[in-house]
């Protein structure tokens, strides 16, 4: 019933689509089969290597070909040799990177024999299809999902109400604080053709570092909340980034699942921290820069990880060389650090030019005083004061959980912040946004 | 954590809140509207795919949108045509679209906004990219649009506080909030806008009555007009040569296959007629398009039972005259025998 219900929901958006699924599922599954018995090493390799040639291929096709034939086209140009490539506009299939590394990591860990073989294929179709974690994540590891599946799931009433309440400070999070209260001053400014001053860059920067978490955190919050209400328990994606303590900290508070992903099955596998020093900053900056190429199909996207790498790095340096202890007192101020820090790289992420990114750049450290202003005092003062409040609520709660406040408050209070979200929500519904992350 | 009493205390609040915010609005003489929304005019636009040759559909700005009445239009031929025009719009990108992606070969009305309908052909610009927009929208809206739109419209119907009008008459949370100024940091040079349109399931259009009967609220409506001719005195000048070469391509191919095309000029009044006439002179615009395109036209100057009507807020007919300048129009075009392609009904050319 999930596993039909998981396709309408997919087909709903294209139905033709839906085929991308059966085949990963169906590689994957007999990857996954033929692991579990083989024990020929090199027949291993290969059906790993099969597996994954499947999955890249089709992320390769769909999200990077027509990246990588304008960036071959624009290398045999330079040397004269007058290629023109043909752009074919590929539709991007919805979720791909998310469901192509949720299967991935399956076959690998079947490989790795870190997991046990789904044991029926509606169960593994299931893992790869659950429609509320199907197109935006989280990204699961099958270990924790598939043994869901074996048992009939029937939420709970508890279950089923918390469930609810996620959903609704989910799109809360989405329809009111992104789409609402900040999206708008994001376009205002990273679409301006100008020089932009100081205030203007910094403060449609600051929007959209909160736009793009409260689109994220939004998706993973409803989906964790559609999930519980159907007996599911997903992992968490996001714990209270924006006060975190050093980039390492960052990168296990911001899309964790992706992150321990990259780790897994990238960072590590490349040498780690086992290697000596060079190859650890090595393994660290092709990691964050192939994360960034995650995100999509544009050297902005690279740039952002890149900048990622570097901070990483320089994290690293700084505690071999310069080491301190955190302590309360420091601790708000590293983290208004970090989140500084952060904010430049979004700059990159967001900005779909380069020209637009630097000018950004230039503007926010104060290179464009006399640069031209797109924003009202009121939109100033209302994403000064989001960001603040923003930024005030993860360093509160960046050692807690909505659910242990939830227990020590009163009912009555939970209830009257669950319906003041609900009527915001309500009031604020439009045309429908999507979210951020679908088109990656 | 009593999860129990926690949902049903926030049920109950919701519904008090929610229900107290409807009141309020309907206090304030808010009812629920539909919205003009891509979705909307992409239901029109798929029953263009099948139907025959014997219906009409109507392009063009939001005046076409405003002064043809659906209504009018069956009661006079016994066939209700499909609205497909689009406010401040060029017809450009509807009429291609129509004539490049369908197979229809019936009558098609184009209404004639000069400001508009010679102003450009590049993707770029408002005119062209809002229509476009909606085209666009029709080719790739996916399943899970069309139930998001089926399920909205009883809600729509129903709710007085999801009302999508924007701007000065918006009422949900981002048009509250972007209603709030402090000091003079930005200042947008564009007049207050008031919504003075109503759109049904159908897409048919009348102008709200307060536009007939508030002429502050009319006048207001007009300096939004003022401004855009500012704007446009100050900005390109129509592109005349490629926008009547991008028609009469589409025109030929569409008349190739037995299409028919139908020119129409509706009401304009006061200073907003007065600024056409020195931006797009009749005689340089009209008379040329109308002689090039060598179709059937009807200019609402040239009829005295249409010329004498005054738009409220210069550029639209209220409900009342709407309908009279339906009937009449179609009525003249039935006595010319221009609507060829129609089927024989008791209203029989």
């Amino acid at each position: 019933m999930l596993l039909f219900a998981s396709y309408i929901f997919y087909g709903l958006w294209n139905p033709p689509l839906v085929i991308l699924l059966w085949i990963s599922t169906i590689v994957d599954w007999i990857t996954g089969k033929k692991l579990a018995i083989e024990e020929n090493k090199r027949k291993r390799l290969l059906w790993l290597l099969l597996s994954m040639s499947v999955n890249l291929g089709f992320l390769g096709f769909f999200k990077y070909r027509d990246f990588l034939m304008d960036n071959f086209t624009t290398v045999l140009n330079t040397y004269g040799y007058g290629y023109q490539s043909t752009h074919m506009d590929i539709i991007l299939p919805m979720g791909i990177s998310f469901y192509t590394f949720q299967t991935m990591s399956y076959t690998i860990d079947m490989y790795l024999k870190r997991t046990e073989r789904a044991k029926t294929f509606l169960d593994f179709a299931l893992y790869v299809t659950f429609f509320p974690q199907l197109v935006a994540g989280p990204i699961v590891r099958a270990k924790d999902l598939i043994s869901q599946f074996y048992e009939e799931k029937r939420a709970t009433l508890n279950q089923f109400i918390w469930g609810l309440f996620l959903l609704t400070l989910g799109l809360f999070q989405k329809v009111v604080m992104a789409d609402t209260l900040l999206s708008d001053t994001v376009d205002k400014v990273y679409s301006s053709d100008k020089i932009l001053n100081f205030w203007d860059a910094w403060m449609g920067t600051l929007a959209f570092s909160g736009q793009i978490f409260f689109d994220f955190a939004g998706y993973s919050t409803c989906a964790i909340g559609i999930a519980l209400m159907l007996g599911i328990i997903l992992p968490d994606n996001f714990k209270y980034p924006y006060a975190s303590l050093g980039f390492s900290d960052l990168w296990q508070r911001w899309h964790i699942t992706l992150s321990s992903w990259l780790r897994d099955y990238l960072y590590i596998p490349l040498g780690g921290n086992r290697h000596g020093v060079v190859r650890m900053y090595a393994a660290l900056m092709i990691t964050m820069l192939l994360g960034g190429l995650w995100h999509g199909a544009a050297w902005t996207f690279i740039v952002w990880g890149g900048l990622h790498g570097t901070y990483l790095i320089l994290e690293r340096l700084q505690r071999q060389y310069i080491p301190f202890k955190i302590t309360k007192w420091n601790g708000m101020f590293l983290a208004f650090t970090t989140f500084t820090c952060i904010n430049i790289t979004w700059v990159f992420f967001r900005a779909r030019e380069f020209k637009t990114a630097w000018n950004m750049i230039s503007s926010m450290f104060y290179f464009n005083p006399d640069g031209e202003k797109v924003l009202g005092s009121f939109d100033i003062l209302k994403v000064g004061i989001i960001i603040g409040i923003l930024f005030l609520c993860h360093w509160f709660m960046r050692n807690t959980s909505v659910e242990a406040v939830s227990k020590k408050i009163s009912p009555i209070v939970l209830a009257v912040v669950w319906a003041v979200m609900f009527f915001l929500v309500a009031i604020a519904q439009g045309s429908g946004e999507q979210f951020i992350y679908f088109q990656f | 954590m009593n999860l129990k009493k926690t949902f049903i205390v926030t049920a109950i609040l919701s519904l008090v809140v929610i229900g107290t915010w409807e009141l309020f609005w309907r206090y304030q003489g808010i009812y629920p509207t539909l919205d003009d929304n891509e979705a909307l005019w992409a239901v029109q636009r798929a029953r263009v795919e099948k139907i025959s040759s014997n219906n009409v559909l109507l392009m063009g700005s939001s005046r076409v949108l405003f002064d043809m009445q659906l209504d009018e239009w069956e009661a006079q031929i016994g066939i209700r045509p499909i609205q497909l025009a689009s406010v401040g719009s060029s017809p450009l990108p509807i009429f291609h679209d129509v004539v490049t992606n369908t197979n229809f070969a019936g009558t098609i009305v184009v209404g004639i906004t000069p400001g508009l309908f010679f102003s450009t052909t590049s993707p770029d610009a408002q005119p062209w990219q809002w229509p476009q927009s909606k085209v666009d929208y029709y080719k790739k809206r996916t399943y899970a649009q069309i139930s998001n739109h089926m399920l909205s419209l009883p809600l729509q119907k129903k709710l007085a506080f999801l009302s999508d009008d924007q701007g000065i008459d918006g009422i949900k949370l981002k048009e509250l909030i972007g209603k709030i100024n402090i000091g003079n940091r930005v200042v947008d040079p564009m007049p207050p806008f008031h919504e003075f349109g109503e759109i049904a399931e159908d897409r048919n259009n009348v102008m709200k009555q307060i536009t007939v009967t508030d002429t502050a609220y009319a006048n207001s409506v007009i300096k939004v007009w003022q401004f855009f001719m500012k704007g446009a005195a100050s900005g390109p000048p129509p592109d005349k040569a490629s926008t009547m070469t991008f028609f009469l391509n589409d025109l030929k191919v569409f008349e190739a296959r037995g299409g028919h095309v139908i020119l129409i000029r509706c009401p304009s009044s006061g200073t907003l007629r007065a600024g056409e006439n020195m931006g797009v002179p009749r005689a340089n615009f009209w008379e040329d398009l109308v002689k090039q395109a060598n179709v059937p036209s009807y200019h609402f100057e040239d009829y005295d039972n249409l010329k004498g009507l005054i738009c409220p807020e210069e550029s639209h007919l209220s409900e009342e005259d709407a309908q009279y300048f339906t009937t009449e129009l179609v009525g003249i075009m039935k006595k010319d025998g221009t609507l060829i392609n129609l089927k024989s009904t008791n209203h029989a050319l």
